[in-house]
């Protein structure tokens, strides 16, 4: 009856999973969506999964029972670690400044940086290159100073340094590339969220567009992202989980051998009850220890890429066709892209190219 | 006695497994539509720019402005006004017209004629039916020949600006409204007034 319990307490119906998964639904549809070129439905579901992103936790009813030892993290409702919520609002500042506000694409960039803003280990925060690189660009198109966020961007970057701002460029190419991170959970019981690094950080992109030819590598890898970041305090709780049921199971197990031994070695009926007391009481330990999920959340957005790359081109206005091709580093074309646009004056043209169809 | 405890704990293991354990749903029914006023904090709240705060600066602003010297002493009255668009360098996305619009929706209502407001956001459609009443395919009840279209006496536009600070699973939020009337034969501000919102919240720990 009480492993019946427990197994009520730790029942989630597949409807009210899927509404706890309902920004994770809503990130991979905008992706995809994005890279589809549907810029609408992108939006809608960005602004959707945003929305709640916004929204403080407090009191939020799923997130307590995901702290409980007899639910797994999973049954809290799904905002993404660190690295995830940063790509949503990246995405919607892309899409943003698609719209001609500039503004609204630095807010969102801004929010993304919030995201990143407080690993354990007090480094690596606020480390994306293209998010303060971005903020500072709209910034200064904007008529601010952005040299503060361009300085920043350069001291974060690992693998390529970003060009200096051009204020007459206004074609932009927002470029992404392989196959991000993902999710595992180790430890004895799984209670350790841990990442397989996604793609490796080296290939290149090379636009071809009217007479010129700019080749672009990444300046953000979300693999370094994922696992710089330090632990959570949710780790903690996971942790204590962990050692709940270590030490349940211990003691139940000793506790039936024990129980059963004195119930069977015992010479009288007191003895005997005593022992099959223990030994219920050690059953009791176990039921309890083999119900606690100490489990990490690996519940991840699949679609996202490892690689994020930009490039901003100066163009007249009047219509383009732009080749865009991802090379390996040896050169050899791995994915070719086309795109068809308009330049027009006063405001930036803004493209989006991913190397992924979904 | 032993019996009456045994059936005690059956009873409460029963009321145990049918009750208690089943997975806390927030609001399994749902909640009905609540009509809330715009100056009230909703259930559902963030610490970004929301409704009560649009109502609390732009109340604020309306009614500085229309206390401003130049606008009630302007010659020939009544002033035209033109809304810029608000700048917003705040981390929040926001729909930036919607703080100009119900600033001049306010001041509509409660200026009584003391200034007028241009609709440059629909020049493209009034320039349209003034080209089809010269080109005579409309009637016109004046001739639309001459320029009637009226230049800006004034500007009024807005600025947003924010400071984040994140520690330990917490946020803080500071957000600074500036509105100002800015005379565009000069460049001179004649009206500056501002306004400024702090607000903090602590995620729970399942989310830090």
């Amino acid at each position: 009856m009480i492993l019946l319990g427990l197994a009520g307490c730790a029942s989630i119906s597949p409807e009210e999973q899927a509404r706890r998964n309902r920004i994770l639904t809503q990130y991979e549809s905008a992706l995809t969506a994005l890279r589809a070129g549907n810029y609408a439905l992108a939006r809608t579901d960005l602004d959707a999964a945003l929305l709640q992103l916004g929204s403080n936790t407090a009191g939020d009813v799923s997130a307590r029972e995901s702290r409980g030892y007899f639910n797994p993290e999973s049954v809290k409702s799904f905002r993404g670690e660190p690295y995830e919520r940063v790509m949503a609002y990246y995405y919607r500042g892309i899409l943003y400044w698609m719209d001609g506000e500039p503004d609204n694409a630095r807010a969102a960039f801004k929010s993304a940086a919030v995201q990143d803003a407080d690993p354990e280990t007090g480094k690596y925060q606020c480390d994306w290159v293209l998010v303060d690189y971005l903020d500072g660009l709209a910034t200064t198109k904007l008529g601010g100073d952005g040299s503060d966020l361009w300085r920043r961007s350069e001291t974060n970057a690992r693998l390529n340094r970003p060009p200096p701002y051009d204020l007459q460029a206004n074609v932009l190419f927002f470029l992404e590339m392989g196959q991000g991170p993902v999710k595992y959970a180790a430890g004895e019981y799984g209670e350790q969220l841990k990442f397989r690094p996604g793609s490796a950080p080296d290939p290149v992109a090379v636009i071809k567009v009217a007479d010129q030819t700019v080749k672009v590598g990444a300046f953000d890898d979300l693999t370094y992202q994922a696992t710089t970041r330090g632990g959570r305090v949710m780790d903690h709780v996971l942790q204590g989980k962990a050692v709940f049921k270590g030490t349940t199971a211990a003691l139940g197990t000793g506790a039936i051998i024990a129980g059963t031994s004195v119930a069977i070695a015992g010479n009288s009926s007191t003895s005997r009850n005593v022992g099959m007391g223990i030994a219920l009481a050690g059953l009791v330990s176990t039921v309890v220890s083999a119900a606690t999920t100490p489990e990490a959340d690996t519940r991840q957005w699949k679609n996202l890429p490892n690689l994020l790359s930009f490039a901003a081109l100066r163009l007249a206005p009047g219509e383009y066709s732009a080749t865009i091709e991802f090379q390996s580093p040896s050169g050899k074309v791995l994915v070719t892209r086309e795109a068809r646009f308009q330049v027009v004056t006063g405001r930036d043209t803004v493209l989006f190219l991913s190397d992924r169809n979904t | 006695m032993k019996q009456r405890l045994n059936v005690l704990a059956a009873v409460g293991i029963t009321a145990w497994l049918v009750s208690g354990c089943a997975s806390g749903v927030q609001n399994p029914s749902g909640v009905p539509v609540t009509v809330l006023k715009p100056d009230e904090q909703g259930f559902i709240a963030g610490s970004g720019i929301e409704s009560q705060d649009l109502v609390a600066v732009t109340d604020k602003m309306a009614r500085s402005l229309l206390s401003t010297p130049e606008i009630q002493n302007f010659t020939p009255a009544p002033p035209r006004i033109v809304l810029l668009p608000v700048e917003n360098d705040t981390r929040f996305p926001i729909n930036k017209d919607i703080f100009t619009t119900r600033i001049r929706a306010l001041l509509n209502s409660q200026a009584q004629g003391k200034m007028r407001f241009l609709a440059r956001d629909r020049m493209t459609a009034l320039e349209q039916e003034r080209a089809l009443k010269q080109e005579g395919k409309l009637t016109s009840n004046s001739n639309p020949n001459v320029q009637e279209f009226k230049g800006a006496d004034f500007f009024l536009t807005g600025k947003l600006q924010g400071m984040t600070t994140q520690a330990k699973g917490g946020v803080s939020d500071y957000v600074l409204y500036t509105f100002q009337l800015i005379d565009p034969r000069t460049s001179d501000i004649l009206w500056e007034n501002s306004a400024e919102m702090k607000k903090q919240s602590v995620e729970d720990a399942a989310y830090r």
